[in-house]
């Protein structure tokens, strides 16, 4: 299959599609990418129409190449594919599905829920709001945690 | 005399010397730090081109469609300020130069200029420093965040985002800017300016620029650059498909944009901390120095004064027999 190129972009730095020991990224070639959207699944392959979508809480499959998929937990972003199919994905974290520590999930779900607990005595909106969002992305990580 | 001189003198060097052996343990502490703050700061540019660049290009492609360069989205929306929420990045420690009060003088300088000083802004203080100040004046403060610069989480910069953009869209303020220190160089870091929202659409950010490089040589190349980019978005534009709307696109991705802005606003703060600190404890240590030295030659002479005096005593006497 043709390649395309992808780059994952978090604020803590390229995710994937950057070379070892190389200060630029240019993305690195995949043949298939696979995210949902807020509409829904979608698949792109190489030569895509220029898209832009929003992405929630979810995951990313990417196929590189060896006809396997490695999947990724995000948590919401964007994504875009611009003249030509090379595709960017901007979330605010990523993680490999089979890096994921389950442990360190676990203790973020249960402190998500107790400030939910909490934000809901004391009626506070916006942190009740932060705490259910921390709890989706720690309940997306547990759900596509894989244990090789 | 002289010996009591001598004693008073040798308990001030030991003094400075022990402050000296602080002064240089907080440097190198602060310098191993800096160069992981910088390799942080370095690495979440990437994200920040490439969230503007999508910005920019729905933008500019759809500025033909909407005549004001402006979706109108809630984020947007132009009214007249009187409230004032202000977001103000300092440390959680001190000791670090002017570093601190730096961004308070500047947080102070700009809101006795504007036209609606005499009510007080509220407030998100990040670092201690920040809390502190801000509680002591008695402002409103929405969202207290201490201890977490070294090791930041996205997630507290949403909370900061979407506190400002609740208070914004509920029009409780009218305008929401950013203060922080902007990290130039080792030796150069400027406290400044950013405002949230309303949001600055390109067209605005290029006009604002235009006009501030006349002024600021240093903004000119911005300038040209964001020029640059909107034309070529112009001449070819995106016509991408949205899922489900461009708007329902952006209202996701605005959010995100200024909760990234913070984030790079803090890790860029705490860098420039870093770096004050590393250099206030350097010449700290080198006056340190300094005086250590200049108290060894008191010493020293107070003792030869001592000696003079004892051989004196001993030859008077002698030549007294």
């Amino acid at each position: 299959m043709t390649p395309f190129k992808l780059k994952i972009v978090t604020p803590s730095g390229v995710f994937f599609g950057k070379k070892e020991d190389k200060h630029y990224y240019t993305g690195r070639d995949v043949v298939n990418v696979i995210v949902r959207t807020t509409v829904g699944d979608k698949g792109i392959l190489a030569k895509h129409e220029p898209y832009i979508a929003a992405l929630p809480i979810g995951i990313v499959r990417i196929m590189v190449e060896d006809n396997k998929y490695r999947n990724a937990a995000i948590s919401t972003g964007t994504i875009q594919v611009t003249e030509g199919g090379d595709t960017t994905i901007l979330v605010q974290s990523c993680e490999w599905c089979d890096e994921i520590d389950v442990a360190r999930a676990e203790a973020a779900k249960k402190r998500a829920e107790e400030d939910m607990a909490r934000a809901e005595e004391t009626d506070e909106n916006v942190k009740y709001k932060v705490a259910e969002f921390k709890l989706k992305r720690a309940l997306n990580r547990l759900d596509n945690a894989e244990i090789p | 005399m002289a010996s009591g001189n001598m004693k008073t003198i040798k308990r001030r060097i030991k003094s400075v010397s022990s402050t000296m052996q602080i002064t240089k343990a907080m440097e190198l502490v602060a310098s191993s730090k800096l160069r992981k703050a910088k390799k942080k700061t370095k690495d979440t540019k990437p994200f920040f081109t490439e969230q503007e660049l999508i910005l920019n290009g729905i933008y500019a492609s759809f500025s033909e469609k909407t005549k004001e360069n402006s979706f109108d989205t809630k984020f947007e929306k132009h009214r007249d300020v009187k409230n004032r929420l202000y977001i103000v990045i300092a440390g959680d420690k001190g000791l670090a130069g002017g570093y601190n009060s730096n961004v308070f003088k500047l947080v102070n300088h700009v809101h006795s200029n504007c036209n609606t000083a005499d009510v007080k802004p509220k407030i998100i203080a990040i670092g201690k420093k920040s809390v502190e100040y801000f509680e002591r004046r008695g402002h409103d403060i929405l969202v207290k965040r201490v201890n977490f610069a070294d090791n930041i989480k996205s997630g507290h910069c949403s909370e900061v985002a979407d506190t400002a953009i609740k208070m914004f869209t509920s029009g409780e303020v009218d305008e929401v800017t950013m203060f922080y220190t902007r990290f130039v160089s080792s030796m150069v870091q400027e406290t400044s300016t950013m405002r949230l929202l309303p949001l600055e659409t390109p067209h605005q950010k290029l006009k604002r620029l235009q006009e501030e490089s006349e002024t600021d040589v240093t903004k000119k190349a911005e300038a040209k650059r964001l020029k640059k980019s909107l034309e070529e978005f112009q001449k070819s534009p995106i016509t991408a498909t949205y899922d489900p709307s461009p708007e329902a696109v952006l209202s996701r991705i605005i959010p995100n944009f200024l909760a990234g802005l913070v984030q790079s606003a803090i890790t860029e703060s705490y860098t420039s901390e870093l770096s004050a600190r590393q250099r206030a404890m350097e010449s700290a240590s080198d006056n340190a120095g300094d005086m250590i030295d200049n108290l060894s030659l008191l010493y020293n002479r107070a003792r030869q004064e001592k000696i003079t005096n004892e051989i004196n005593e001993i030859v008077g006497g002698a030549n007294a027999l």
